[in-house]
C-alpha cells in the first residue's frame, strides 16, 4: 500500500540527503518526494509540544515522501529515519 | 586568550581527555599536525596505513570503552580510513574520525586530493560534521563525542577544510560543558510496564535462554547480567560480539551460538520457550533462516536502538533503553517477586541441556595429542594460548577459521577482552587493533590470533609496533590458505579451491618480523607446540610472532546448515550432519 511519510528535519546542509540516502541503503523505493523550508509554523505547533522545544521560521524543513510498504516495514523505516541525528520527527501522514 | 583553528581543534580533544590520536599526515591536515607538535598532552601514534589507524583506534575503544580518535588527511587518507570506519559502524564502536579536507574555496573543483568524505562515509557513520569556521570547532567536537558515545555508539566523522585550521586567524577558545542536540534524544530509562511484563515472562518460563550480544558490552551491563542470572539461573549464550559479557567458565554458560556456535547453545535457542535478547540483533549468522528460528519462543528484546527490535525477529516484549539500566530495573522488580521463583521448574530443561553438552559439546581433548604423526590442530594452538595466559589476556583476532577457533576455545570470563570484527568481518583488523589495546593496557598480555591471509592485510603495522615498542604476541595460525573460503569450497563447491591458496608464495614470516626488530618463532611439529608457545610468552619486552603450521584440511565445526536450515541443523564434523 502506498503511504506518505511526513518528516521534520533540521534545515541544514546534508540533512536531506541522509534521509534520501537511507531509503537507498535499506532498499526502499521513493515514489514521490517534496521538501520545503517551514515558513508557516502554525501547522507544526504540535511538534513543539510533543518535543518540548520552540521552532523558528525556516529553521526546519518539511519533507513528504511517498513509498509503498507493508505495516512492518513502515515501522522499521520510521524508526530508522527517526534515528538520524538531524531528524526531529518522522511519522506516517494520515491526513491524506 | 585567542588561538588559531588548528589549536582549537587539539585543545578541544584535550578537553575530551583524549590520550591518543591514531593518524597519518598529509597536505590538508598539516595545520592540525603543527598544533599536535606544539603540545604534549595527547600522544600521536603514527601508523603505516590509515586503515591501521582506524582499527587501532577501534581496538583501543573496544578495550577501554572510551572513543578512539583518528586523524587522516584528505583524499587518499580519507578513503583509506573507510574500511575501518565501516568496521566500527557495524559493531557500534565509538570513534571520532577527523579528516582533513581541501580549503573551502576549492571544494567542488576537483582540487588536488579532494574527495567528498562526508558523502563517501555517510552510510557507515552515525553522524558527520563539516566544519564551516574555526569558531564552530569546539561545539562540533563536543557534539561529535556526545553522539559517538551515547545511545547506540558509533563512528562520527568531522571533515575539516584546511582554511578552518589556518594558524593565521585567531579566535577565543571556549569549550562547552555539555552537548544538547534537540533532534537527538537516545532513550534513557525503560518503561515500567515493559519491565513488569518481562519479569512476568521470566517467572513463567520453563525453557528460557539468555542471549546476550555486543550491545551488553557496549552498555557495560556485565555485572547486572551476572547478578540477574544469580537469581534466575537461566542458561546463557553469547554472540561472537558478546563473548565475555557472561563468564565463559560459569556453569550456566552454553558457549557461543550461531553459525559456528556450540551444539548446546544452538539447540537451546531452537527449543526455547523464552529468549531474552540483551543487546543482540538477531543477525543472520545467529538466526539462520529467520522463518525457522526458535519456533516456540516468546522474545523479550532489550536494546537501546529501537530500529534493531523486531527488524528480523518480531519481539513480544520490547524494552528500550540502555540495557545496563533496563537490567537493573529488572533486578529490582525481580527482587520484590523473589518468592515466586520456582527453581524446580527449570530442572528438566537443565537436564536436557546437560545431555546436549555431553553428547556433542566442544571436544577439548582430541586436539591435544603431542604425537608427530598428526599435524598441529589449530584448536590446540588456541587451547595452549588460553592455558599459558590463564585465560586473562586481551585477544584480538582477524577473520576466518582461526577467528572461530579463538572464539570457541579461548574462554573469556570478562567483557572487553575479546576484540574482533564481528559485523563487517574485516581481515586485517587484528594486528592494528592489538596495537591500540596494548597502548591502553601496557601491563597486560595482548595477543593477536590471526591467519597468514589476514595478517598480510595490515602487516605494515609491525613497523608501528617497533616505533612505539609494543610487545604484543602474534599467533599466526598458518594453514597456508584462505581457510574459511576453502572450507566453504569443500562443503558447497565439491572441493574446487578457486583462488584460496597461494602456491608457495608466502613470505618467511620469521625473517620478515625480524627485519622489523621483532622476534619470530616457527613451529611445525606437535611436539614443539607447547614448548614453543611457552617460550614466546616468556619474552616480555619484545613483539613475538609465532608462525604455527597447522593441519590445512581442518574445518570449523559445528557449522549451521545453510541455506534453508534452522538453528538445530548443524554439521558436527565432515561427515556428521544432525
Ligand atoms: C577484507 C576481507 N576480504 C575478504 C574476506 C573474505 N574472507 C573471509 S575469511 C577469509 C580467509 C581468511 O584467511 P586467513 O586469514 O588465512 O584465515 P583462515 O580462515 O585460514 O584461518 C576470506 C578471504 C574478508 N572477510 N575480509
Ligand atoms: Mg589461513
Amino acid at each position: 500500500m502506498q503511504r506518505e511519510l511526513s518528516i521534520i528535519l533540521e534545515n541544514k546542509p546534508g540533512a536531506l540527503v541522509r534521509v534520501v540516502g537511507l531509503f537507498h541503503q535499506r532498499g526502499y523505493n521513493i515514489e514521490s518526494l517534496h521538501v520545503d523550508p517551514v515558513t508557516d509554523l502554525t501547522k507544526f505547533r504540535y511538534i513543539e509540544e510533543r518535543l518540548d522545544l520552540k521552532l523558528e521560521e525556516n529553521e526546519v524543513s518539511h519533507l513528504l515522501i511517498k513509498t509503498t510498504v507493508s505495516d512492518n516495514l513502515l515501522r522499521q523505516i520510521l524508526r530508522q529515519i527517526n534515528k538520524l541525528i538531524d531528524v526531529l520527527l518522522a511519522e506516517e501522514n494520515l491526513d491524506t | 586568550m585567542k588561538i588559531a583553528g588548528n589549536d582549537i581543534l587539539i585543545q578541544s580533544l584535550i578537553k575530551e581527555e583524549v590520550e591518543y590520536i591514531f593518524g597519518y599526515p598529509g597536505g590538508a591536515a598539516l595545520h592540525i599536525y603543527d598544533a599536535i607538535f606544539n603540545q604534549n598532552q595527547i600522544q600521536h601514534i603514527l601508523v603505516r596505513h590509515e586503515q591501521g589507524a582506524t582499527h587501532a583506534a577501534d581496538g583501543y575503544a573496544r578495550a577501554t570503552g572510551k572513543p578512539g580518535v583518528v586523524l587522516v588527511t584528505s583524499g587518499p587518507g580519507a578513503t583509506n580510513a573507510i574500511t575501518g570506519i565501516a568496521t566500527a559502524f557495524m559493531d557500534s564502536i565509538p570513534m571520532i574520525i577527523i579528516s582533513g579536507q581541501v580549503a573551502k574555496h576549492l571544494i567542488g573543483t576537483d582540487a588536488f586530493q579532494e574527495t567528498d568524505m562526508i558523502g563517501i562515509s555517510r552510510p557507515i557513520v552515525k553522524h558527520s560534521f563539516s566544519v564551516e569556521s574555526a569558531e564552530d570547532i569546539p561545539e562540533i567536537v563536543k557534539q561529535a563525542f556526545y553522539i559517538a558515545t551515547s545511545g547506540r555508539p558509533g563512528p562520527v566523522v568531522i571533515d575539516v577544510p584546511k582554511d578552518t585550521t589556518s594558524p593565521d586567524e585567531l579566535f577565543d577558545f571556549v569549550y562547552p560543558d555539555s552537548a544538547h542536540i534537540r533532534s537527538y534524544n537516545p532513550p534513557i530509562s525503560p518503561e515500567k510496564k515493559q519491565i513488569e511484563r518481562a519479569v512476568e515472562a521470566m517467572l513463567k518460563a520453563r525453557q528460557p535462554v539468555i542471549y546476550a550480544g555486543g550491545g551488553a558490552i557496549n552498555s557495560n551491563a556485565s555485572s547486572e547480567l551476572i547478578k540477574l542470572n544469580d537469581i534466575l539461573d537461566f542458561p546463557v549464550t553469547n554472540t561472537l560480539m558478546g563473548l565475555g559479557v557472561y563468564p565463559a567458565t560459569h556453569k550456566r554458560f552454553l558457549g557461543m551460538l550461531g553459525m559456528h556456535g556450540t551444539y548446546q547453545a544452538n539447540m537451546a535457542m531452537h527449543n526455547a520457550d523464552l529468549i531474552i535478547a540483551i543487546g543482540a540483533r538477531f543477525d543472520d549468522r545467529i538466526t539462520n533462516t529467520p522463518k525457522l528460528f526458535a519456533p516456540n519462543a516468546k522474545i523479550i528484546h532489550f536494546d537501546v536502538d529501537q530500529s534493531s527490535v523486531s527488524k528480523i525477529i518480531e519481539a513480544n516484549i520490547a524494552v528500550f533503553g540502555q540495557v545496563k539500566d533496563s537490567l537493573q530495573e529488572i533486578l529490582n522488580e525481580l527482587e520484590s517477586r523473589r518468592n515466586e521463583i520456582d527453581e524446580k521448574k527449570l530442572d528438566d530443561w537443565k537436564q536436557q541441556i546437560k545431555y546436549w553438552k555431553e553428547k556433542h559439546g566442544l571436544d577439548h581433548k582430541m586436539h591435544l595429542s603431542e604425537s608427530n604423526e598428526h599435524p598441529i590442530m589449530p584448536q590446540a594452538v588456541v587451547q595452549h594460548v588460553y592455558n599459558i595466559t590463564n585465560g586473562d589476556a586481551f585477544i584480538t583476532s582477524d577473520v576466518g577459521q582461526h577467528q572461530m577457533f579463538a572464539a570457541q576455545y579461548y574462554h573469556f570470563d570478562e567483557p572487553r577482552k575479546w576484540i574482533n570484527s564481528g559485523g563487517l568481518g574485516t581481515m586485517g583488523f587484528g594486528l592494528p587493533a592489538a596495537l591500540g589495546v596494548k597502548l591502553a593496557f601496557r601491563d597486560s598480555e595482548v595477543v593477536c590470533i590471526t591467519g597468514e591471509g589476514s595478517i598480510q592485510m595490515c602487516i605494515q603495522e609491525l613497523s608501528t609496533c617497533t616505533q612505539y615498542n609494543l610487545p604484543i604476541k602474534i599467533i599466526n595460525i598458518n594453514n597456508e590458505a584462505l581457510g574459511m573460503v576453502k572450507q566453504w569450497q569443500d562443503m558447497n563447491y565439491s572441493g574446487r579451491h578457486s583462488e584460496s591458496t597461494y602456491q608457495s608464495s608466502l613470505p618467511n614470516f620469521v625473517e620478515l618480523v625480524e627485519s622489523y626488530g621483532h622476534v619470530g618463532i616457527k613451529i611445525e611439529k606437535n611436539s614443539d607446540l607447547k614448548k614453543g608457545l611457552e617460550e614466546a610468552f616468556a619474552i616480555k619486552d619484545k613483539l613475538v610472532f609465532v608462525d604455527v603450521y597447522v593441519d590445512p584440511d581442518e574445518h570449523v565445526y559445528p557449522m549451521l546448515v545453510a541455506p534453508n536450515g534452522s538453528l538445530k541443523d548443524m554439521w558436527l564434523s565432515k561427515d556428521n550432519k544432525v
